[in-house]
């Protein structure tokens, strides 16, 4: 004989107002199977946990019904709190008697007879309730990081520290990522490097993290605690046993400075055998097999110099891609960002003239590790400019292009001016054309003041064009300061391009079944309360990949990610939910229709037994097998057909 | 509760603007809310220059409410149709369709229109085009006219009663 | 393959720019397009958008139908139409009471408009329909290396939401059709600059000072020819070229023809042909220099 107890919650007047409880709670302890029903103003409270506790002991009760808030606020609250008390968690039913009674409707007589159809067919729910258990699984203690900028770095960094080794794996053939290729940092002018490299060397150094450079993820399988990933390595035809970053085949190489340098952002040079950067790590060469007359072509003039050159025969030709396994727990995507190709603002003149560039094409100018070891030369050339110019939000807060702010263009344009202004002193004019400026972080607006007080002319306003004249460039732009249209000529306009998505994002999402936003970023799973989770248990995402934001923003985000994934790598075991599906074995005839329905790839077929099983790990209780299945063999735990048709003739 | 311009000491006209917005929206063109005052549109509006219209200025003035000011001026004929305005607009919004909602609201209101206008419109009313056959001038100074050039007739509206029967009714109504 | 086209001549070119469909008449049957003339069109209604904009979708719309009536495809050859005619299509496409309306209105003179039909400006007809390598074929008398600028105008780029014959930032059809007549097509910064045509109807001055400064600039770089591809803008740049130089005080001196005046030349037709005696520019510098 089963004891159900029955507590109605008033939720201040929320309920109270519409429904009359006391009517409600006389009427539910007269339903069979119903041995105490009690009201209480608040039910979630502190007071109203003790009364569940209390009166399960009391009258020993084996099942609960809240009449209440929508499940979607405290079911997991009430399971625990009758777990406490003693009852099986999973023998606990709300009613929902706000959101779908007392504030649907304004006739409390109706709403009230309503409120108590809903509890009767939550008791008939409550009394066909399985004492459910959740399953565990064994939880991998360590974690894999996609992404080695700045974001991935500091990530692996505090999860290595946490005591977790960490599967690094990077792209390129070097960590760092688009930080590497700034000069400075704003508001401090920190120089990046020198806070970026000690911990690239870290990295590198830490007996907890593996660094996987010159790879890619190739695929994902499992589920949170254990995840099977296979990792692509390239090969650097470098062996990096070998290598000691000496640069004698760099010097050596057939197309030394003939090929377009990614890190210089098209600004510079090298060769098919080459060093990304001089901090690279780790601090090995790497060759182009794209470029790499040996490996295009397969011939090098008489000999590949490289290996002539190679003091240690470090290169080799015959390496070939390695695919390698690694088991994680946990995984953290810090994949950043791209910029935005001004060619599609076609008005800038960015493809027309050379002395149009890109922000970040002018911090390698900047740098004096750049292609012109720092000094402020015009492309067209190769003199000092007498005027720069910039122009902000090119393609950002733009509906023909990105709709969204890059966050960061206003600072960084504030910044290259500064620098702008130390390099070539006060001889050279420096306008700003700009929207609307936006300094808002700590010390950001006492960067702006101090960039105003270096005589910059601030232009309020975008120009429509940029128009390449023989030796300059002209710009018309109309001040809405001043309301004048000014005629600028200037000898270099640097463009500051919106921030976006990689442009492989898309594809990269479908590895993980992570979900995108608008904007083609990847997508928070609660924009306020959960920055760095994402929708897949066990998957969080950090930094620019998530969407645009500056350095402090990215690290901030990459150590709370770290916290997360050591939440779930610091378990042995972690439980899983018991709401899913699972297979009657008696009546499944091994179709395999859930299995390809399943979205999750929970599903497989057992081929000795010929039915189908249920990866626990996998399931979300999502319904789609169920209603699938054509022999009714696929059930939902505690929400069976039977048990959801007798709570519908209740009502009825 | 009330917004009064200092300048004509007068308050904004709400409904002219709910007016000019639904015709906008009709017509498939942004309404003047977006804008966000980059001025892309004055710095490379044609008509600038020469006549000191400001697009971006007439759309903030619609924000406003400010129609009357705006269908008053001289101003809002000054706009040469180069389109520039609507294509690099960042947030969509096309000054040059509400310049023309101005100048038909300035219209309908009994305002004298400017220039050649009347003369076009009283052209297409008798004849279908907005000029007859002209004379020209060759660089030789030769005067020719089409028929002599072996050009054909001249494509018009064959039944001129109905023609001005359909257009008569139109000048009676707004967008 | 003979595309056919109903012509839809508008107001300005059939009454006063001659030369226009002159050369048209003479080139295009060449290239194996064949021209209908049609009864009954009126003007597009462009000229009056600012007058009342209902008119000017009620005269587009009528002129759609009656080509529709015939089963034809237009050809407008003036960038002035041609953006009136796509926009009201594209207006009634996108708003079914509007288009409701409008029908309502044409059945006075018992017409409808039901369908999307093309409508095909000389640029995109000449480049995408005719082709490069067609052309190539009927050259017979090509240009060596004459250094021509191509004029595009505003309303065949512009606004490119609606589909326009060219890219509105950094057209190029012109400048290829103008390599395969021998041309070497000139880039120059104001490209992409009206002509201030629009502004004839009231401020005439102002139209004429953006006439003379385009042109000034033009003949600065030693461009030897201008082609446009719109009575209107030839009406300013050609027949207005005196006029506009005494209002930008500069003796202009730049040859301006139609594209299919310079194309016509290419396919060896005679000058009197095309209606060269009626440019008022001085376009005898490019057939005494540069045509056999």
């Amino acid at each position: 004989m089963r004891r159900i107890g029955v507590f109605v919650c008033h939720c201040g007047i929320n309920i109270a107002q519409n429904v009359d409880v006391k009517a409600l709670t006389e009427y539910a302890s007269h339903l069979n199977g119903v041995v105490v029903a009690k009201e209480y103003k608040y039910m979630c409270s502190d007071v109203g946990a003790s009364l569940i506790k209390n009166t399960i002991k009391e009258f020993k009760l084996d099942g609960v019904v809240i009449a209440s808030c929508s499940p979607r606020m405290h079911e997991h609250t009430f399971r625990r709190v009758a777990n406490d008390g003693g009852v099986n968690p999973y023998r606990v039913e709300i009613s929902n008697i706000r959101e779908q009674c007392s504030w649907a409707h304004s006739n409390k007589e109706q709403a009230t007879e309503k409120a108590k159809y809903l509890v009767r067919s939550a008791v008939s729910k409550a009394l066909s309730l399985e004492p459910l258990r959740p399953s565990t699984l064994k939880v991998i203690p360590e974690a894999l990081v996609i992404g080695g900028g700045i974001a991935g770095i500091q990530t692996s960094l505090d999860l290595a520290n946490d005591g977790f080794k960490v599967h690094l794996v990077e792209r390129d053939p070097s960590i760092g990522g688009h930080m590497a290729q700034l000069d400075k940092t704003f508001p401090t002018l920190d120089c990046s490097s020198c806070i970026l490299t000690p911990k690239m060397m870290e990295v590198a150094n830490h007996d907890n993290i593996e660094l996987l450079s010159y790879s890619e993820v190739a695929s994902i399988e499992g589920s949170i605690g254990n995840y099977t990933v296979k990792i692509r390595q390239k090969p650097r035809y470098v062996d990096v046993d070998k290598c000691t970053g000496c640069g004698d085949c760099a010097s050596a190489c057939r197309l030394k400075e003939r090929i377009v340098s990614e890190f210089n952002q098209g600004m510079g040079k090298r060769g098919a055998a080459y060093m990304p950067f001089p901090q690279a790590v780790p601090l090995k060469y790497v060759i182009d097999d794209k470029k790499c007359l040996f490996l295009t072509k397969g011939k090098c003039g008489d000999e590949p110099l490289c290996k002539k050159a190679c003091a240690q025969g470090a290169i080799n030709f015959d390496q070939k891609e390695k695919i390698v396994e690694r088991k994680v727990g946990a995984i953290v995507v810090t994949t950043g960002y791209d910029v935005m190709d001004p060619t599609s603002v076609y008005e800038y003149g960015y493809d027309q003239s050379p002395d149009v560039i890109t922000t970040l094409e002018m911090e390698r100018l900047i740098s004096s590790s750049g292609p012109t070891k720092g000094e402020i030369l015009r492309p067209s050339n190769q003199q000092k400019p007498k005027s720069v110019t910039f122009i902000l939000c090119v393609g950002s807060r733009d509906e023909t292009q990105c709709t969204w702010c890059c966050r960061i263009g206003c600072m960084t344009a504030l910044k290259q001016v500064y620098l702008l202004r130390e390099k070539l002193g006060e001889d050279v004019e420096i306008n700003v054309c700009y929207n609307d400026l936006r300094s808002f972080g700590k010390g950001y607006e006492e960067f702006y003041r101090k960039v105003r007080g270096l005589h910059t002319n601030m232009f309020r306003g975008h120009p429509s064009e940029v128009r390449t004249m023989k030796d300059n460039l002209k710009i018309d732009i109309f001040d809405t300061t001043t309301s004048k249209l000014f005629e600028i000529k200037t000898d270099m306009v640097v463009l500051v391009p919106a921030m976006m998505p990689r442009t492989d994002a898309t594809e990269f999402s479908r590895l993980l079944h992570l979900t995108l936003s608008g904007d083609g970023f990847l997508l928070e799973a609660h924009p306020k309360l959960r920055p760095v989770d994402t929708f897949v248990n066990g998957i969080f995402i950090a930094g620019c990949c998530q969407g645009p934001k500056d350095i402090q923003d990215t690290v901030a985000q990459a150590s709370a990610a770290a916290s997360r994934a050591a939440t779930i790598l610091s378990q042995d075991e972690l439980e899983i939910d018991p709401l899913i599906a699972m297979v009657d074995e008696d009546i499944c005839t091994g179709c395999g229709i859930c299995v390809e329905v399943c979205p999750y790839e929970a599903r497989t077929l057992n081929e000795r037994k010929r039915i189908a099983e249920v990866n626990d790990a996998l399931c979300t209780g999502c319904g789609g097998c169920i209603a699938a299945c054509p022999s009714n063999a696929s059930i939902h735990k505690n929400f069976t057909k039977k048990q959801l048709l007798n709570m519908v003739d209740d009502i009825m | 509760m009330s917004i009064i311009d200092l300048t004509s000491m007068g308050e904004p006209q709400s409904d002219l603007k709910k007016e000019l917005n639904d015709r906008l929206t009709k017509l498939q063109d942004e309404i003047s809310e977006y804008c966000f005052q980059c001025a892309k549109c004055t710095s490379g509006c044609e008509a600038h220059k020469l006549l000191e219209l400001e697009p971006h200025k007439i759309v903030a003035l619609l924000k406003r409410g400010l129609i009357n000011e705006l269908v008053n001026s001289d101003v809002i004929w000054t706009c040469m149709t180069c389109l520039k305005c609507r294509e690099r607009c960042p947030q969509r919004v096309a000054p040059v369709e509400i310049l023309f909602a101005l100048k038909n609201m300035a219209v309908a209101s009994g305002k004298q229109i400017p220039g050649k206008y009347t003369g076009m419109l009283q052209s297409i009313l008798s004849m279908g085009l907005i000029q007859d056959i002209q004379q020209t001038t060759t660089r030789t100074n030769k005067i020719l006219k089409r028929e002599e050039l072996g050009l054909p007739p001249l494509s018009k509206p064959t039944d001129v009663s109905k023609f001005q029967a359909g257009i008569m009714k139109i000048a009676m109504e707004k967008v | 393959m003979k595309k056919k086209f109903a012509l839809f001549p508008g107001c300005l070119m059939p009454t006063e720019q001659y030369a226009y469909e002159l050369s048209i008449r003479e080139t295009l049957p060449l290239l194996g397009v064949e021209l209908v003339d049609v009864e009954g069109f009126s003007c597009c209604g462009e000229p009056m958008k600012s007058v009342n904009q209902l008119l000017t979708l009620y005269l587009s719309a009528r002129n759609l139908a009656i080509a529709e009536k015939h089963h034809l495809d237009l050809f407008v050859p003036c960038a002035m139409c041609h953006l009136a005619l796509t926009e009201c299509q594209h207006i009634l496409e996108e708003n079914p009471a509007m288009k409701e309306r409008i029908n309502s209105m044409l059945t006075a003179e018992g017409l409808k408009y039901i369908e999307r039909r093309q409508v095909i400006h000389i640029v995109d007809l000449l480049h995408d329909q005719v082709g490069i390598e067609k052309i190539k074929e009927h050259v017979k008398k090509p240009f060596t290396g004459l250094k021509i600028a191509a004029h595009y105008g505003c309303h065949i780029l512009r606004p490119s939401e609606i589909g326009r014959p060219d890219d509105s930032e950094n057209p190029q059809k012109i400048e290829e059709i103008l390599k395969a007549l021998g041309v070497e097509p000139m880039s120059y910064p104001q490209k992409l600059d009206c002509c201030g045509a629009p502004l004839l109807a009231n401020k005439p001055e102002s139209a004429l000072t953006k006439t003379g400064q385009k042109l000034q600039a033009i003949q600065e770089q030693g461009i030897q020819g201008l082609v446009d591809v719109c009575p209107w803008c030839h009406k300013m740049f050609d027949s207005r070229q005196t006029k506009a130089g005494e209002t930008v005080a500069a003796k202009l001196d730049v040859p301006v023809l139609y594209l299919t005046q310079l194309l016509g030349l290419a396919m060896g037709i005679r000058s009197e042909k095309l209606g060269l005696e009626l440019n008022l520019s001085p376009v005898e510098k490019i057939q005494l220099g540069d045509v056999k």
